[in-house]
């Protein structure tokens, strides 16, 4: 027995340890998922300084104000970007900001922003076409960032239902980037990047953007350098927005779950490494003896 | 002159690009807005070619009884009855397109990712080990920044969050500041060296 105790198939505990059936740990993982939904725990999100400055960015422009609403996401990444999109437009319709969304997301961009718009806008009861418009998708970012600092008609000559710009109420107030006092971005992918290098640094817009919390690490530099005004990062800045404008959604919800899945995954950790170490531990006796 | 004319015409295509930026509202400015939207026409055909060659590869399949063929003849059903859709009956809120947009694609979509959160659970039980120095610094930080940045954490120890946002905005900035500008000063050169004619490789020859 070597001091350990051997199962029946004669692997000690360690070894059957490291060996758990993945099935097990599936089951775990959805259980942490499920029961906080059930049965909320309604844990305590603390503010980063980075939401704080995104609310405060977007709180302090005058009302009537033309934001930029780039809704560059998939929707493969929903669950995090959509509560991000949806705080921020009941934020901007709250404050009577007037909406210019568009997508350099081809596959679904368009779409989600069209259902997004239409559904916050209802609740604050927005025209479309006077307070908030959909410009769709136009292939090549690049030419789209910089076309429309000149004119914004030359690159969406129509908004995504087809309607000519210039008989669009909002759209004759915006020719170029002039009239846009802001852009707020959401987004899963590196257009952020791209909004940053080719629109605040030519234009000098101010920016803030919300992005996958993957992503988040790197657009802290961004923020760094004062390029971004603020930064939501993934569910937990969705939730910390909601918490700011004092309308709790799905990122609030979400959170519960998150934060015992974060739990599961470092408690997964230690004890792999625990039993990692008392396997090698285990046949470096082994190897003594 | 079948490789001087694309290079010259990259050659003034960058170089229109590289000045218009430094120069709002000059003549080389309106050239440029000009050029920006033929671009966006471009993308658009860049898209046509693609849905083009991907209909050719999976008709193939089919055609030759590959056994991947109901695969294929899947995807094939899927980009003619979406496609289709979507040029026959609009894109906007509330047509077919929209629908099956909305209630199976992106549901869909977003499953994928989800499952993603069941492969890193098992991967970090089963390969996140610390085999050494460099891989268990790896692993303490990872834990911190987790723990950090979720509610539990503060309860555990009130100091971890502040830890948290120390390792993201002092050693992980570093690191990710240093990557932006080493893959910003690649582009940049990669750029020149196609505006400068160095680089050729995009005209199909090495």
């Amino acid at each position: 027995m070597n001091g350990t105790a051997m199962g029946i198939s004669g692997k000690s505990f360690w070894e059957r340890l490291q060996g758990v059936d993945r099935r097990i740990l599936y089951t775990l993982i959805f259980a942490s998922v499920i029961i906080p939904i059930l049965w909320p725990l309604h844990l305590p999100t603390p503010v980063t300084p980075e939401s704080r400055a995104f609310f405060n960015a977007v709180d302090s422009l005058p009302s009537g104000s033309v934001v930029l609403f780039p809704f560059d996401f998939w929707p493969s990444t929903l669950p995090e970007t959509e509560p991000m999109a949806v705080a921020g437009l009941r934020h901007c319709f709250r404050k009577n900001l007037r909406v210019v969304g568009l997508s350099n997301v081809g596959m679904g961009g368009p779409s989600i922003a069209d259902r997004l718009l239409d559904s916050i806008g209802a609740e604050f009861h927005k025209t479309y076409g006077v307070d908030y418009v959909n410009l769709g998708y136009k292939a090549n970012y690049s030419a789209v960032l910089l076309g429309m600092g000149s004119k914004i008609a030359d690159i969406f000559p129509t908004d995504h239902r087809g309607t000519r710009l210039d008989s669009i109420p909002l759209m004759r107030q915006v020719p170029n980037y002039d009239s846009v006092k802001f852009v707020l971005i959401v987004s899963d992918n590196a257009m952020t990047d791209y909004w940053v290098a080719l629109v605040n640094a030519r234009y000098g817009l101010p920016m803030v953007a919300g992005v996958t919390a993957i992503m988040a690490p790197k657009m802290l530099s961004y923020i760094q350098s004062h390029q971004l005004l603020g930064l939501l990062g993934g569910m937990k800045g969705a939730a910390e927005y909601e918490q700011l404008i004092e309308h709790s959604d799905k990122a609030s919800r979400g959170m519960d779950a998150q934060s015992l899945i974060h739990f599961l995954i470092i408690a997964f950790i230690i004890l792999g490494n625990f039993g990692f170490f008392m396997l090698r531990r285990e046949q470096s006796q082994k190897g003594q003896n | 002159m079948k490789s001087r004319l694309p290079v010259l015409v990259a050659f003034i295509s960058g170089a229109l690009m590289i000045l218009a930026f430094f120069g709002r509202g000059t003549v080389v400015d309106a050239v440029s807005d000009r050029a920006l939207t033929w671009q966006t026409i471009v993308g658009g055909f860049s898209l046509l070619l693609g849905a083009v060659s991907i209909a050719r590869v999976h008709w193939k399949k089919v055609a030759t009884r590959h056994e991947d063929r109901f695969y294929s003849l899947c995807l094939l059903i899927c980009f003619v009855v979406m496609g289709g859709s979507g040029v026959f009956y609009g894109i906007g809120s509330g047509t077919l397109f929209d629908t099956l947009f909305q209630r199976i694609q992106a549901p869909m979509m977003s499953t994928m990712f989800s499952v993603l959160a069941f492969f890193i659970a098992s991967a970090a039980y089963r390969a996140f080990r610390a085999r050494s120095a460099s891989s268990a610094i790896l692993l303490v930080a990872a834990v911190l920044v987790m723990l950090g940045r979720i509610p539990m954490g503060q309860y555990i120890y009130h100091g971890l969050p502040s830890w948290a946002d120390w390792i993201m905005t002092v050693p992980s900035m570093a690191v990710q500041r240093g990557i932006l500008i080493g893959a910003a000063l690649g582009a940049a050169s990669m750029s020149l060296r196609i505006i400068l004619g160095i680089e050729r490789t995009y005209l199909g020859r090495g």
